[in-house]
């Protein structure tokens, strides 16, 4: 099966197994491996990605479903030589990364809910983090991170 | 990386489609969050599936007078945010938005959560069952609408040759409530869920899930309160005092729990979510 799709800017055709996963896709097809595949069951997080502005699971996603499909991934956060995303800033200016295997899949679904819920609650934070897993940090840590990035002035919508 | 080039996956442009693809033997793929974990368990993927997600009317939750349609390849997230707000469909909503975690509902649809035979951990399972929903199949040889409740019970058989197209809910239930009981080890999974629904008549529906096998009604704990004085618990703490005397289920063993602890958990979730019913209907 061939299928068509854009991952971080760039045009892909994908020809095989359909039901690929996609974070396979990333991983060994595209070199793109900040996208971390752990459990592989959905359960962990550290492989969200973006696709069509929905952070999902990129273990659980067949590239098969993906035609037209626009992907990104934390490596479309920040160029490398440019300045980090907001929230990746936020992070390592509270420096509550640890291993930093699940911090991905954590930006990754944060800066879309974030942007969707730019006055969110701690209790809405901890609720959209249900399925991003860390087993370092404790998660309170991250939490306080996420509070001072929301209370910052900010001079337009979350970016990303 | 997967490597079966021979596998295939047609996304139906039409039912007809959609039903050759079904009757060649092709598997549906719903949202995928169930079946792409086969591998971990040491099973295959099938050779060949159909997706259903780009059919008209599969992706939309039409809110009608006197009853709402909800397309089989609709998100828990969709239907969340879709049924918020709507008297007497709490327990839907509330099964919608706790299911698993928030990936997860954006990606996994009803129709997958009520097709899939060895999920007995699904939420909408026991919500719809206490709503009294109905679904509708379609096959080469028409449409069929049946109860929900009826579609549990012989699903492997009408799976065989049909595919679950529509859910109905009904606009005349006072009050619903939906309890589930997570446990750390048990991931996203409930270990245990009672549902609570509350129709016009006064009749209260109840139904479990993550149990035993299959989500069912609770009968004998819905003829214990209909014996009541008042056709219902007093309260809440009644209601749990009816479902320990009522408690006729036979939990499953899972890595998550016992069968005996889902068993025993049950009187409290009738409880917690009896106290939430009641609440509601006294504010509405």
């Amino acid at each position: 099966m061939t299928v068509s799709l854009r991952i971080n800017g760039s045009s892909y055709r994908f020809s095989g197994d359909p039901m690929t996963p996609l974070v396979d896709v990333l991983r060994s097809e595209r070199f793109l491996t900040g996208t971390k595949a752990v459990c592989r069951e959905g359960f962990c997080g550290a492989c969200t990605v973006d696709i069509d502005g929905q952070a999902v699971m990129s273990c659980l996603k067949p590239v098969g479903l993906l035609d037209g499909a626009i992907v990104a991934s934390i490596e479309s956060m920040a160029t490398g030589d440019g300045p980090l995303h907001s929230l990746q800033a936020a992070f390592l200016a509270a420096d509550v990364v640890q291993c930093g295997m699940c911090f991905p899949g954590m930006i990754m679904s944060l800066s879309q809910f974030l942007r969707e819920n730019p006055s969110a609650t701690r209790t809405e934070v901890k609720a959209a983090m249900v399925g991003n897993i860390c087993r370092c940090t404790g998660y309170e840590r991250i939490i306080d991170a996420i509070m001072e990035f929301l209370a910052m002035p900010k001079e337009g919508p979350v970016n990303g | 990386m997967f490597d079966n080039r021979d596998r295939s996956l047609i996304v139906a442009g039409s039912i007809e489609e959609a039903l050759a693809a079904v009757g060649r033997g092709a598997t549906i793929l719903a949202g995928g969050t169930w079946l792409m974990r086969d591998p971990r368990r040491g099973r295959p993927l099938p050779g060949a599936l159909v997706s259903l997600h780009k059919l008209a009317g599969f992706n939309t939750v039409d809110i009608e007078a006197d009853r709402i349609v909800i397309g089989a390849a609709v998100s828990h997230q969709e239907l969340g945010r879709s049924l918020a707000g709507i008297a007497g469909l709490e327990a839907v909503v509330a099964a919608a938005a706790s299911a698993a975690n928030p990936a997860v509902r954006r990606v996994a649809t009803i129709g997958g959560n009520l097709c899939t035979q060895d999920f007995s951990a699904a939420d909408l399972v026991p919500a719809l069952l206490a709503v009294e929903a109905t679904v509708e199949l379609q096959g080469v040889d028409g449409t069929l609408v049946i109860p929900f409740s009826s579609f549990l019970a012989d699903r492997k058989r009408l799976l065989a040759d049909m595919m679950l197209s529509k859910v109905f809910l009904r606009r005349d239930i006072l009050a619903s409530a939906h309890a589930r009981l997570p446990l750390r080890r048990a991931g996203d999974y409930p270990v245990a869920i009672v549902s609570l629904a509350l129709s016009a008549d006064g009749k209260i529906c109840a139904a479990v899930g993550s149990v035993e096998d299959v989500g069912r009604r609770w009968t004998a704990l819905e003829e214990a309160f209909a014996a009541q004085p008042s056709g219902r618990p007093a309260d809440a703490k009644s209601a749990e005092a009816l479902a320990v005397e009522s408690n006729d289920f036979h939990g499953r063993d899972g890595i998550e729990a016992d069968g005996w602890y889902r068993r025993q958990v049950l009187p409290t979730l009738v409880r917690r979510s009896m106290s939430v019913l009641l609440n509601r209907e006294v504010g509405r």
